[in-house]
């Protein structure tokens, strides 16, 4: 489905991520471990269309995307990391107004926006200001307006990210019902434990290279790995 | 369909966001007293016009200086509409997002600068009301007053487009303001060094707003000065979506 070629972005006058490869079928879950500063959030900014690769190429069902981002439109759907929001709307106008941007009919924005805050349980929040929400609750948010559309590539930058322990757990079995549902999806984080309870692969980046790409081990092995490559002990 | 979308997202922020409402009731007020003064001064002065051959009316004492005023006004108050429009995204991080849903920067751009127009225009509409209930008992000079209307609506408008480019080219809306706000009094008084060097006429000369609007408050429409304002909208708004477009290469 996603076809990864060779991508490469500088950043600030340093190279973020530097020929990054790889390819991800429907209804698989890829972790992107790498520490602060790896390039997971340059790497997910331009798989979701954000940030054209300077080098290389990204096809999402054999369609170039780096050069039609209206692809994003029907095909992606994107959490950045800390759920940016517009905090003088309300829960169901950021759905709503997500709805109309990605050219989503009336009837079933009101479908998919019935069935996104069902399932985030963000029913009682309809009505508030993004702005006076939570962390945890503008997450939710963000989450919802990632999965309006029901896009076949979920990209989750630190999804979990403010969430309390049943919220992560919740989170964790959203995941999986979506790549159950033939979406693929891309989970970044550093925290190991969360790549271990919902992935089926895990990439680790590291300096914006790919050090590391295979189906998940056990915890113990994908510790030593990542440790390995983080202090520079695995070459 | 998705610059609808854009349009409306931007009215509906604009629509709840206490600065557009809190600078509408002020300006409003003091437009309304610089009305009540100027038609009261009109209303003084009935016996000394009426022994005047071709003494100027209401349209003339009252009509066009309120909408001088609103342009005055404006200088203001429209950097400081515009000022959050891209600026803002930027820095609540909300414009990768907008980015991501695949929109191209023109229509971005060009929603923000249409939903920010609509505000003007019901600005101007308010405005307006004033002079036109009174005009419509009295005897206003229909086709000049139209004359000017046009004017200070050109002139909201490129003071918009200039807001917006300005807005897109930093992500401190601030400093966008305080950009906005240079580059449009530059705009205005840019012939003034010629001026004071007694030279008339020139580049500089029709380079500057005051010239364009000028004509247009004394009822002159010319084709010259609405292609003047029509280039200044269009070079703003290719600026601002250049630098948008630049965005999604070079964040």
């Amino acid at each position: 489905m996603l076809n990864v070629a060779g991508i490469s972005r500088r950043r600030a006058g340093r190279a973020a991520v530097s020929d990054l490869s790889f390819k991800l079928n429907r209804g698989e879950v890829l972790g992107l471990l790498g520490v602060n500063g790896a390039g997971k959030s340059t790497t997910l900014a331009m798989l979701a269309g954000a940030l054209r690769p300077e080098e290389g190429r990204i096809e999402l069902d054999g369609r170039r995307f780096d050069n039609a981002p209206t692809l994003a439109r029907t095909l992606i759907g994107w959490l950045p990391e800390a759920a940016p929001l517009w905090p003088e709307l309300s829960v169901d106008e950021h759905l709503g107004a997500f709805a109309a941007l990605r050219g989503i009919g009336k009837a079933q924005a009101r479908r998919g926006a019935d069935a996104v805050i069902e399932r985030l349980q963000l029913g009682d929040l309809r009505r508030r200001l993004a702005g006076v929400l939570s962390q945890g609750q503008r997450q939710r948010l963000g989450l919802a307006c990632a999965l309006l559309h029901e896009p076949p590539l979920l990209i989750l930058d630190e999804p979990a990210n403010a969430l309390d322990p049943v919220q992560v757990g919740e989170l964790r079995k959203l995941i999986r019902e979506r790549a159950a549902t033939g979406s693929a999806v891309i989970l970044s984080t550093h925290v190991l434990g969360e790549v271990v309870a919902v992935c089926d692969r895990v990439a680790i980046l590291h300096e914006g290279r790919l050090r590391h790409d295979a189906p998940l081990g056990d915890h113990a092995a994908l510790e030593k790995t990542f440790f390995g490559i983080a202090t520079g002990a695995t070459a | 369909m998705s610059l609808t979308a854009m349009t409306r997202l931007e009215l509906r922020r604009l629509a709840v966001r206490p600065l557009a409402w809190a600078l509408a009731a002020l300006t409003i007020a003091w437009l309304a007293w610089t009305f009540v003064l100027g038609l009261g001064q009109f209303l003084g002065a009935q016996v000394k016009l009426a022994a005047l051959a071709d003494a100027p009316g209401f349209t003339d004492l009252v009509a066009i200086p309120l909408l001088a005023e609103l342009v005055k006004l404006a200088f203001l108050v429209v950097p400081l509409m515009t000022m959050s429009s891209l600026a803002g995204e930027r820095r609540t991080g909300t414009l990768p997002l907008l980015l991501s849903t695949g929109l191209p920067a023109w229509r971005i751009v060009l929603g923000k600068y249409l939903a920010v127009l609509a505000w003007l225009g019901l600005w101007l509409l308010a405005t307006l009301a004033m002079p036109l209930a009174v005009g419509a008992h009295g005897t206003a000079d229909w086709g000049k007053l139209a004359a000017a209307t046009l004017g200070t609506a050109l002139t909201l408008a490129t003071l918009a487009a200039v807001g917006i480019a300005c807005s897109a080219a930093t992500g401190f809306p601030a400093i966008a303001a305080a950009a906005a706000l240079i580059v449009t009094l530059a705009l205005w008084t840019i012939d003034r060094g010629a001026q004071a060097a007694g030279v008339s006429g020139g580049f500089l000369e029709w380079l500057t707003l005051a010239t364009h609007l000028q004509n247009l408050l004394r009822g002159l429409v010319s084709s010259a000065d609405i292609v003047w304002f029509a280039l200044a909208i269009g070079v703003s708004l290719t600026l601002a979506v250049r630098r948008l477009g630049a965005d999604r290469e070079r964040q």
